[in-house]
């Protein structure tokens, strides 16, 4: 531990650190350049032999499969590494995390020339596809720089975990799928690194393998490999009625598929939205998020739900939409798929968005109200994502609002985990009404959580005010265009953005302006690569919030272009768009001093301690039917032969979810049901043998028996 | 030729090598281990050898004694029989190997000869029931394979060994003469008893003599249903399979119950036909069956706590999925099945191998015993995980293959409501799989400190292990070069 005059540092690999992310930073810089055509970059580049030879060379194709494989590798190494020392590990692990961000990097111009694709026929009988397209590379890249970022961040958070090369290894194996599904180019593909994703991010999840944990990583793996089935049977029906899984458009023939064709949006877009936290499966967010170590939470809010968001924008975009080249116009029947389920979108993101707030503001754990704003941040997400489906040809707006929003919640909701991180690591701490006071300690993660708020709570000049008023827009244009009934959407979305106002004030207010008794010996004016990664991505949020027409001009629109969208819509709303018009300033203005009242008041009547009563949760409901059937189950097993069993009837008729789960009453009356059944086979093997017998014979001769 | 006398050659190698093994006088168990090698390379090669040859040219017939196909027994080597007594003997192999690792646990040292008689005689019968194209000859080797199954299950000088084999032995005997009653109503209809003669007459037996093909048909599947241990009438098999050595055990589970649904396949398939089967409203039957036994199966293993009946139970619940993809009675079903067939094979022998090395040196059996035991054996976990997730049907394993097969056949079939059903069957299997494999890599960790060695097992028990699990996975990566075997084979039932 050494100083820099009043700084304590005890972070040996600040230095290092600092250097790879100023680079990082600088990378982007070139990005910018290139993208925008500085000095006539871009345009030498292409002039040049060696590219002109780079894309013929066929090399290229195999871009996606390295993407893959180099943070594969890089966890094997890490596991290797870690043999020598932690230090070496954290180097193996930080460095693969920038390889992967600089070939990530690179490969754009070639992604903006053409898609990058790449098959694996005959693996899984099906084959595999890879593709990277421009939607695809703006979730790449954005999942590269986080990646990187946590990564550097992990490396003193991890310091005071146990097991954290296990951690690591399986961060890397994440990152890996995360990558592979990102450019995947048929639905098998994705769903195969969507599963192992599901798999190996559970181990994030438990990590800290206590009770609380167990619990909740078991209901994110069982939910997960749910909204996994649930894809499988999307692509069984799709293999076998379309013939072709590829990201391309098949509304030709879906639309000749009646019903069936409903189902395999449904499907999906349930899937995938176990995954994203919508609605009425968000249930396992909430507990996975607050119990993983901070990284992981970063990474699983950051970037692993955006995946189901991605994958539904994917799979639903390029199957229900027509093909550029169709020139089909906005009255085209052809639409008529996608803009019904666009509209049930719509209401589930308000639904979500709603739900979400709502029960952030009655949190008291800072990473619980994270992860209820997750939700509630995905609710928009879908929002944008069912406008740019019901609006159909004229719904650029949506899908650029969905994407950009991905981007900008994916920045700054990770920053905040981060930071609740940090508050964790110097307190131990997570309850917000009992911090306070943390602005003199810890100045400089104050500025940051500041610049993550701003950005969350849309204030203009930081990068989530962008794509909120483009989703605004988005949906104002749902009303005019098509049904009216939007018109209560639009204001629900303001109402929603008012409390996410209202709940950063009140954990802004809590945790670091409310004076209170406590010293924080542990928390000491310090620099670490903590700071490194908190400033990198808190200046990536201001960027984007002064220069928010670059990432659209860079990213978006080119494909949007490539899509069957009206390009005089384009070129009217998306281009050019002015974030910055005095109408949507007001609204903005109008939202804050709300979200400002709400919190005065709600912190006046004590509000925010309220807590709900059970029968409001989602899965009292869902399960309660099933528990009063397997009670009545049980009661009607046990007779004469078979007296009651006290003990497992008692337990049955125990109410409280917490105390009995739902695995344990099954446990208890599949045992009832199965005793019941095996003993009495005993005694009437014959009977049982000689029923069946005839059963089985007259159904088969009922033909004959009845001409 | 000698080719044409291979199969023959197979059956007397496995008889022989069961009638010399009391012979041996001195250090009996090595010697029976070497022979045993020997005779199962040398019938691995020639099975092999006749699976190449009868897929790239002809299927054999071979006659006994040289009587008349009419009166005599007929063998039949095609690509059918050929594939699946290939599966069998390989898969007895790498069982065999681990067999000789664990000194078959739970047997007193002098049933080790008794055991490698019974194993080898079993195979025999296995050999018969696939080679012979005779109704009554499949008999006489279904009545061999039940006797010899019997003394496998009670082999272990238990109580509870004894009472499950009594129980076996009732149930089994019930289908035995189920199936010999069936197969009289047939010779009365008909006048013969070869496999292919008889598909030929049925279709006259059938518009003359009705009520005889419906009953024999009846009767040949609730017998064989018996065997086979689908559905309703499982309630031997969880027993039976627990109280045996694990290596009976996998052998049981994996290749012997299969061995009856493919005889119920050649009996639909090659005796009937799937005009008369349709005709008969079988395929509501089969698949209503199936549907049931893949739900029920799993909820009955939830409960449990012994891992053994646990994995009994998931083998009631698989032989549903096969069911399903039979009772499609299409070409896609069949095929379906028919991978599902291997790669539960695989599967199942590598739960129960990596089960039964923990049973050996952990002495426990309870589910919940199994804490921590990924730190201690990690190799018999790992091997345990990779099939338990493959039955749970994630990618990269076979299982997610047999059910991408099977989802789709049952698309082609038009029977969209058992796709939800298989889907509800994987959402069960992961409610008992998963616990255990959490609780074994992540609960539980003072072993980690406490022992220095890990796991002690001799290496022919990790090796068959090691392989069972690259194979699952390979299988699961590259199904295409196994698909044109099981395709080949579809073709002989399906034409």
């Amino acid at each position: 531990m050494y100083r820099f005059r009043d700084i304590k540092v005890f972070d040996k690999m600040v230095k290092s650190n600092s250097i790879l992310v100023g680079l990082s930073l600088l990378l982007l810089v070139w990005f910018v350049a290139y993208a925008s055509d500085w000095f006539g970059w871009s345009i030498w580049l292409q002039q040049t032999d060696w590219y002109a030879q780079l894309l013929v060379s066929g090399w290229i194709d195999y871009l996606p499969l390295l993407i893959i494989v180099i943070p594969l590798i890089g966890s094997f190494v890490e596991l290797y590494c870690a043999k020598a020392s932690p230090r070496f590990r954290d180097q193996a692990v930080i460095y693969t995390g920038f390889i992967t961000l600089v070939v990530v990097l690179f490969s754009y111009p070639l992604i903006l020339d053409n898609d990058v694709s790449f098959e694996l026929a005959n693996v899984f009988d099906l084959g595999l596809s890879f593709r990277i397209d421009t939607l695809g590379y703006i979730v790449l890249l954005l999942s590269a720089y986080l990646w990187f970022y946590v990564m550097v961040y992990a490396h003193v958070y991890m310091q005071r975990e146990k097991h954290s090369t296990r951690f690591f290894f399986f961060l890397g194996l994440t990152y890996a799928t995360v990558i592979g599904a990102i450019v995947a180019g048929d639905l098998l593909t994705m769903f195969v690194f969507f599963e192992v994703m599901t798999v190996s991010s559970y181990m994030l999840v438990i990590h800290g393998q206590n009770e609380e944990s167990y619990q909740a990583g078991y209901k994110y793996l069982v939910m997960g490999l749910i909204g996994g089935f649930l894809i499988f049977a999307a692509i069984v029906l799709m293999y076998f009625n379309v013939g072709d899984l590829g990201f391309d458009s098949a509304i030709v023939q879906l639309a000749e598929l009646g019903a069936t064709r409903y189902w395999i949006i449904g499907l999906i877009v349930l899937g995938f939205g176990v995954k994203a936290g919508m609605a009425p499966l968000h249930v396992w967010l909430p507990k996975a998020h607050p119990v993983a170590p901070s990284p992981a939470s970063a990474l699983l809010s950051g970037v692993m739900i955006k995946i189901g968001a991605f994958g539904i924008i994917r799979a639903v975009t390029s199957y229900y939409f027509p093909t550029k080249d169709m020139m089909v116009g906005g009255d085209d029947p052809i639409w008529f798929t996608a803009s019904t389920i666009g509209a049930i979108l719509i209401w589930v993101g308000i639904v979500t968005m709603t739900i979400g707030v709502f029960l952030a503001l009655l949190q008291a754990n800072m990473k619980k109200m994270l992860a209820y704003h997750s939700i509630s941040q995905m609710g928009y997400i879908i929002v944008g994502i069912g406008v740019a489906m019901y609006l159909g040809y004229k719904g650029a707006l949506g899908y650029g609002g969905a994407v950009y929003h991905i981007v900008n919640h994916a920045l700054f909701k990770s920053l905040l985990f981060m930071v609740a991180g940090v508050v964790y690591y110097h307190t131990h701490e997570q309850n917000m009404y009992k911090l306070g006071g943390l602005w003199k300690k810890l100045p400089v993660t104050t500025v940051v959580f500041l610049i993550a708020a701003l950005g969350i709570s849309g204030v203009p000049l930081f990068n989530g005010y962008v794509s909120k008023t483009m989703l605004h827009h988005a949906i104002v244009e749902a009303h005019e265009y098509g049904s009216s009934i939007f018109l209560y959407a639009e204001w629900i979305f303001l109402l929603v953005s008012a409390g996410t106002v209202c709940s950063f004030v009140k954990m802004f207010y809590y945790v670091f302006i409310r004076k209170t008794d406590n010293a924080y010996p542990d928390a000491t004016f310090d620099f670490s690569s903590f700071d490194v990664a908190l400033w990198a991505i808190a200046i990536l949020i201001v960027w984007i919030g002064w220069n928010p027409n670059f990432l659209l001009d860079a990213l978006v629109i080119p494909q949007l272009n490539r899509m069957a969208y009206s390009s005089d819509f384009i070129d009217h709303y998306v281009v050019g768009i002015n974030v910055f018009a005095g109408e949507d300033l007001l609204v903005t203005l109008g939202i804050l001093g709300f979200g400002g009242v709400m919190f005065v008041i709600g912190d006046k009547l004590h509000l925010f301690h309220k807590t709900l009563p059970k029968w409001l949760s989602i899965e009292y409901w869902f399960f309660l039917p099933a528990f009063l059937v397997m009670r009545g189950v049980c009661r009607r097993m046990y007779g004469k032969r078979f007296r009651i069993d006290d003990k497992e009837y008692e337990q049955l008729n125990e109410i409280s979810n917490d105390r009995l789960g739902f695995i344990e009453r099954f446990i208890i009356t599949s045992n009832v049901v199965n005793r019941r059944y095996e003993q009495s086979l005993i005694r009437k093997d014959a009977l049982i043998y000689s029923v069946l017998l005839m059963v089985l014979l007259l159904w088969m001769m009922m033909d004959q028996l009845i001409l | 030729m000698i080719v044409e006398h291979l199969p023959i050659l197979n059956l007397i190698l496995f008889m022989s090598m069961a009638l010399v093994i009391p012979l041996l006088r001195r250090q009996p168990f090595k010697i029976t281990l070497i022979l045993g090698f020997i005779v199962l390379g040398l019938v691995s090669v020639s099975s092999i050898y006749l699976l190449y040859h009868v897929n790239q040219f002809d299927a054999i017939h071979y006659t006994l004694g040289g009587h008349d196909t009419r009166f005599g027994i007929e063998l039949l080597v095609d690509p059918f029989s050929a594939l699946f007594t290939t599966i069998i003997v390989l898969l007895a192999s790498i069982i065999y190997v681990y067999s000789s690792g664990d000194r078959t646990e739970g047997i007193e040292p002098n049933e080790y000869g008794r055991y490698y008689v019974l194993l080898f005689v079993l195979l025999m019968s296995l050999f018969g029931v696939l080679y012979t194209n005779d109704l009554f000859n499949t008999y006489v080797f279904i009545e061999i394979l039940s006797i010899t199954t019997c003394a496998l299950i009670s082999i272990k000088r238990k109580r509870e060994a004894y009472s499950s084999a009594f129980r076996y032995v009732m149930m089994n005997e019930l289908g035995s003469l189920s199936y010999l009653f069936g197969v009289a109503l047939l010779y009365m209809a008909t006048g013969i008893t070869n496999i292919s003669l008889i598909g030929q007459a049925l279709q006259t037996a059938y518009e003359t003599y009705p009520f005889n093909v419906v009953i024999a048909l009846t009767f040949m599947m609730i017998g064989l249903g018996i065997k086979a241990a689908i559905f309703p009438f499982h309630v031997w098999l969880p027993d039976a399979h627990s109280s045996a050595p694990s290596t009976s055990s996998s052998l049981l589970s994996a290749i012997v119950i299969k061995v009856y649904v493919l005889v119920l396949i050649k009996i639909l398939f090659r005796v009937f036909n799937v005009e008369i089967l349709l005709d008969l409203n079988m395929r509501t039957v089969l698949l209503v069956v199936a549907g049931i036994g893949m739900i029920m199966g799993s909820v009955f293993a939830i409960a449990q706590q012994d891992v053994k009946r646990m994995l009994g139970y998931s083998s009631v619940a698989q032989i549903g999925y096969i069911l399903l993809g039979i009772g499609l009675l299409s070409w896609e079903g069949l095929r379906a099945s028919f991978f599902h067939i291997l790669s539960h094979g695989l599967m199942k022998t590598a739960l129960f191998l990596s089960a039964g090395e923990i049973i050996y040196y952990k002495r426990t059996r309870r589910v919940n015993d199994f804490d921590g035991i990924g730190f201690i054996m990690p190799v018999a976990m790992s091997v345990f995980s990779i099939a338990a997730l493959g039955m749970i049907g994630l990618p990269f394993t076979s299982g997610f293959i047999s059910k991408l097969y099977l989802g789709t056949a049952l698309l082609d079939g038009r029977q969209v409501v058992f796709l939800g059903v298989l889907i509800v069957s994987s959402l069960l299997n992961v409610m008992y799989y998963l616990p255990i494999i959490i609780l074994a890599f992540l609960k539980n960790e003072k072993y980690q400190y406490r022992l220095t060695s890990i796991e002690r097992a001799p290496s022919t028990m990790i090796g068959p292990l090691v392989l069972l699990g690259l194979l699952i996975v390979l299988l699961g990566v590259m199904p295409q070069p196994i698909m044109q075997l099981i395709d080949a084979a579809v073709h002989t039932l399906i034409p």
